[in-house]
């Protein structure tokens, strides 16, 4: 026993060897969508599958190394790596980082190349490079009658470099430039079949939407570095002293890192809390500057809330959701890695990552839960009356990541965190094996018009069930677990002052869990059992080749263990126990710990949840599903050719039309966009610009040259003539200058 | 002399006489260089300028095959003008000279015995000036390439 | 001693000399050497206040404007050459080219 826990301990690259190539993680994808991306149409389909695969291969395996790196306590000595803006002594543990040296500067402002794996960005690394090469598995065999294969997988490996930019950045510039290039992969890739013009819009729903969140993003940044300005200037030697630094190392910090690293910001939110004394709190209004007046705190919540705004678009939630469900006209395998596994957790991995910034503001933090559990139940109810199986997957996509947001908001980051990543392998299931129905069903993608594939495609049919439980939480698949985690921590956790708001989200989080299990069990029941639909396209579907398979088995696994992270093995500190995930985060998440018990802003709860808790979610659970089981397989097969009630017919009306969200939004935002457009158009572009501007200039301009033209004689010894003057004329100015 | 034979250049009728005065005015030139110490750079001047450049020209005038340009009596006003500025600028070059007295700087026996040889001049490019040296090589290639992409009439 | 003064008045003479040449003759080869007599008169300056500062920098830019006026006579022979086969001319009024 202690010879394995020494195996896992030990690093097979030791971890100061191993930090300066982790560029190559994010490199490897790159040069393999550059690859693919030039050269791609003269290599031909299998070498372009080759050279995508072994990038994301590579890059797997490189991960693993950083993150094996990241456990690493070889000889009883954690690896750990100085941080720039503590004392010498305060160390960041189990971390490694590299920095590349400076990427730009302005003044004062400067943003390094640096890169940091944690154990949160570690576990991310797995997921996106692991799921990411079992997708691009799949997609070989998905691709193969496509002829812009060499496009698809430029795309799809862009996306992985992206994505990995994202989660190893160690500053918010840094990762913004892996948040937006994420967002491009996804508007090519949902765009992929550019030719159907429904598609090409629907790519560009996808990145307009996100441009918004983007730009709320990008405010949220500026004032993150103004307020670090101002906190720089104000703090003194005590407010240090209370977040383990001193005012030279954290100039110093600056100086070197830039305002904007994760670590230095980290510092700033253990200086903030009331409870720590020094002359700077959230209640300090700061002295000078553009943000002059405001509290820190105030910032710290507006800073938060655009955040939220950013998060929302790329994750969609509530308003910004509605770009995702449109995205499933990308190709399935997309649809798994980028809209359910990787990019849309991206706003939850940056609420995890920023979570010590996050506690300082508990307004900010209901509203994140708040919105969270609306989008959540929208979603779900939505996803009642949908019969595209992509469709039905997407709004589940977004009702688990309003459970993801639920979680953030309320404090419980690990389990967020763990949602995350469960949701990441039995969601990618879940696509995949809608990819796969697809496929073996001449892209048949009405639930209504498929039906008894248990028989035809064995494997799918057997992935799908298990990734089916899982997400609707039945013991003890790993979805059960990180739900009820995930609940238990918004059951028992208290915001300061919005008591309430902790009660109100437990109770919207049950009935999701019902919602789920009801939705999910219907997409299941009425693809894969009863029998087979007169509808279909093909009479008879085929079970896809092992590639496609392989990916699906090796998912549907790593959903049934994952669950281990949730079960309470490892010893706490100061008595009991405590899950395996939340102790394997607590190196990253111990400074919003204890921001948050200074501040005294979020009431943290460390139990682990009770047999109670487990049944009533259990039950819950249990109960949509059967609700879903008797109505599909017993009730409704009974009423089939009797007319049915105009009231089911109206409720099912509405939320097909997705509760009429896309209508409201053309009728409230975009139709006066184009209205004002429309205005611009005619009075600024046709009158002014136009007329006045660019014909005005152009007849001037023509007129002028008319008559210049006549000095142009084409004489090149005219020409030095004239320069001869013009030099005679300076020389006789200086020598005038000169006498006088 | 020197002065002289530069004005043969521009004086000449024929080409072929303002080449060879060229050449006589670049071997006097390499004269004053000696004067001024300027040993090694006096040396290139007779080997680049009386030597390859002064061949080049030769050769170009030998295959258009130029005789003595028709003289044109017409002047046209620039051509007035530029040459009237380039005596003027002559004028105001000699004023401005006529008022300074610049002495050559007292050179001790140690900067005697390095000042202008080969050595220190190529101490100096391969060390403080090697970029710009890298860049005239570079200019001289791209110049090699380009001249016979230009002479060449059918590429 | 030679004052450096002389050394340069020469210089200025044959650089208006050159300039002279270059804009008033028409035959684009005299037109080419007096560019090279311009050259030269630069050089002579260069290395006049070289003697000037008893510095050596003065022969270095001297070495690299020689190397400069052996690219720009090679290149503008040859452009020479190529006028010369399309219009027949060496003559500078024959080629208003730089006309639109």
């Amino acid at each position: 026993m202690d010879g394995i826990v020494e195996f896992f301990r030990t690093a097979p690259i030791p971890p100061e060897v191993f930090a300066p190539s982790l560029g190559l993680i994010i490199l490897l994808p790159l040069l393999g969508a550059f690859v693919c991306g030039v050269f791609g149409k003269w290599l031909g389909r299998a070498n372009v599958h080759l050279v995508a695969c072994s990038a994301i291969a590579g890059a797997f395996v490189l991960s693993l190394m950083a993150f094996w790196a990241t456990s690493d306590a070889a000889g009883g000595r954690v690896v750990s790596m100085p941080n720039a803006f503590g004392l010498e002594r305060d160390v960041v543990r189990y971390a490694i980082s590299y920095d590349y040296g400076t990427w730009f500067a302005a003044g004062d402002f400067r943003v390094n190349f640096g890169l940091l794996v944690d154990h949160l960005s570690g576990i991310l690394l797995l997921v996106i490079t692991g799921v990411g090469f079992l997708i691009h598995l799949y997609s070989t065999s998905y691709m193969e009658h496509d002829d812009g294969y060499w496009r698809f997988f430029a795309y799809l490996n862009l996306f992985v470099a992206a994505m990995l930019t994202l989660v190893m950045a160690d500053n918010l510039v840094l990762l913004f430039v892996g948040w937006e290039g994420v967002g491009m992969a996804s508007y090519l890739l949902i765009g992929f079949w550019y030719t159907d013009s429904a598609k090409a819009w629907a790519g560009r729903k996808a990145f307009v939407t996100n441009r918004i969140g983007d730009f709320a993003f990008l405010i949220a940044t500026f004032l993150l570095i103004l307020t670090v300005n101002a906190f720089s200037q104000q703090a003194d030697p005590r407010d240090f002293n209370s977040a383990g630094s001193s005012r030279a190392r954290y100039t110093q910090g600056l100086l070197e890192k830039g305002p904007v690293t994760f670590k230095g910001l980290e510092k700033m939110a253990l200086a903030l809390p009331e409870g720590t004394g020094g002359a700077v709190s959230l209640a300090t209004p700061i002295e000078a500057g553009p943000l002059a007046g405001y509290t820190f705190g105030g910032v710290m919540t507006a800073t938060m809330l655009l955040f939220l705004l950013g998060a929302a678009g790329k994750s969609a939630q509530l308003p910004l959701y509605v770009w995702l469900p449109d995205a499933m006209a990308g190709p399935t395998p997309v649809s798994a890695l980028i809209h359910a596994a990787t990019m849309v957790t991206a706003g939850v991995y940056l609420f995890c990552r920023m979570s010590s910034l996050l506690v300082l503001s508990p307004t900010a933090m209901a509203t994140i839960a708040i919105v969270g559990a609306l989008t959540s139940l929208l979603a779900a109810l939505i996803a009642f009356a949908q019969d595209d199986i992509k469709k039905v997957l997407a709004y589940s996509t977004v009702s688990q990541l309003g459970i993801m947001f639920m979680g953030v908001g309320m404090g419980v980051f690990w389990a967020a965190a763990l949602h995350l990543l469960t949701h990441a392998c039995f969601k990618a299931c879940l696509f995949l094996g809608a990819g796969s129905v697809m496929h073996g069903n001449g892209d048949e993608t009405d639930i209504k018009k498929l039906g008894g594939l248990y028989k035809e495609m064995k494997w799918t049919h057997a992935t799908f069930l298990v990734s089916t439980l899982a997400i609707t939480g039945i013991i003890p698949l790993s979805g059960f677990f990180s739900k009820d985690a995930v609940f238990h921590g918004v059951h028992h956790n208290h915001l300061h002052d919005l008591h309430w708001v902790s009660g109100f989200v437990y109770a919207m989080g049950l009935l999701i869990t019902a919602c789920t299990a009801f939705y999910m069990s219907r997409v299941y029941l009425l693809t894969f059992t009863g029998k087979r639909s007169p509808e279909a396209k093909v009479a008879h579907a085929h079970e896809s080749s092992w590639f496609m398979t392989l990916p699906l088995v090796v998912l549907a696994f790593l959903s049934i263990v994952t669950l281990v992270y949730a079960l309470p093995l490892m010893p706490r500190t100061g008595g009991g126990m405590q899950p395996v995930f939340e102790n394997f985060l607590s190196p990253v998440l111990r400074p919003a710990e204890a921001v948050a018990r200074a501040a005294q802003t979020v009431a943290l709860d460390n139990s682990t949840p009770a047999f109670l808790d487990y049944l009533t979610a259990w039950l819950v659970a249990l109960s949509g599903g059967a609700a879903a089981a008797f109505l599909y397989l017993k009730y409704f097969p009974a009423q089939v050719g009797k007319p049915v009630p105009a009231f089911a017919r109206a409720v099912r009306r509405t939320a097909h039309n997705k509760f009429y969200v896309d209508e409201l939004y053309e009728f409230i935002l975009i139709r006066p966009v184009k209205f004002v457009a429309f205005i611009l158009f005619r009075v600024v572009d046709a009158l002014v610009i136009d007329t006045v501007l660019v014909r005005g200039t152009a007849y001037v301009t023509e007129k002028v040259g008319l008559g210049l033209r006549r000095l142009q004689t084409g004489d090149a010894q005219a020409y030095a003539a004239i320069m001869a003057l013009a030099i005679l004329g300076g020389a006789v100015y200086a020598l005038l200058q000169v006498l006088s | 002399m020197t002065l002289v034979s530069a004005g043969l250049v521009i004086t000449a009728r024929s080409p072929i006489n303002s080449a060879m005065a060229l050449v006589s005015t670049f071997f006097f030139l390499a004269g004053i260089y000696v004067l001024l110490w300027a040993h090694t750079v006096a040396v290139m001047q007779v080997l680049v300028y009386a030597g390859a450049i002064m061949v080049l020209f030769l050769f170009v005038i030998m295959l258009l095959n130029l005789g003595d340009a028709p003289h044109r009596g017409k002047s046209s006003v620039t051509r007035l003008l530029g040459g009237a500025s380039a005596l003027g600028l002559l004028a105001v070059l000699s004023v401005t000279l006529g008022r300074t007295n610049p002495m050559p700087a007292n050179l001790g026996p140690q900067a005697q015995a390095t000042f202008g040889t080969m050595a220190a001049i190529g101490q100096s490019i391969f060390t403080t000036w090697l970029l710009p040296f890298e860049a005239v090589s570079l200019l001289l290639l791209v110049a090699m390439v380009g001249a016979v992409v230009v002479a060449k009439s059918r590429i | 001693m030679v004052p450096i003064t002389y050394y340069l008045l020469l210089a200025a003479a044959l650089f208006c000399m050159g300039m002279f040449g270059v804009l008033v003759r028409t035959n684009a080869l005299v037109v080419f050497m007096c560019v090279e007599l311009m050259l030269n008169a630069v050089n002579l300056t260069f290395l006049a206040f070289a003697r000037m500062h008893g510095d050596g920098i003065g022969h270095v830019s001297a070495f690299f404007v020689i190397a400069v006026a052996a690219a720009e006579a090679a290149i503008g022979l040859a452009i020479v050459i190529a006028v010369f086969r399309s219009r027949g001319s060496v003559n500078v009024d024959d080629i208003r080219t730089m006309k639109h």
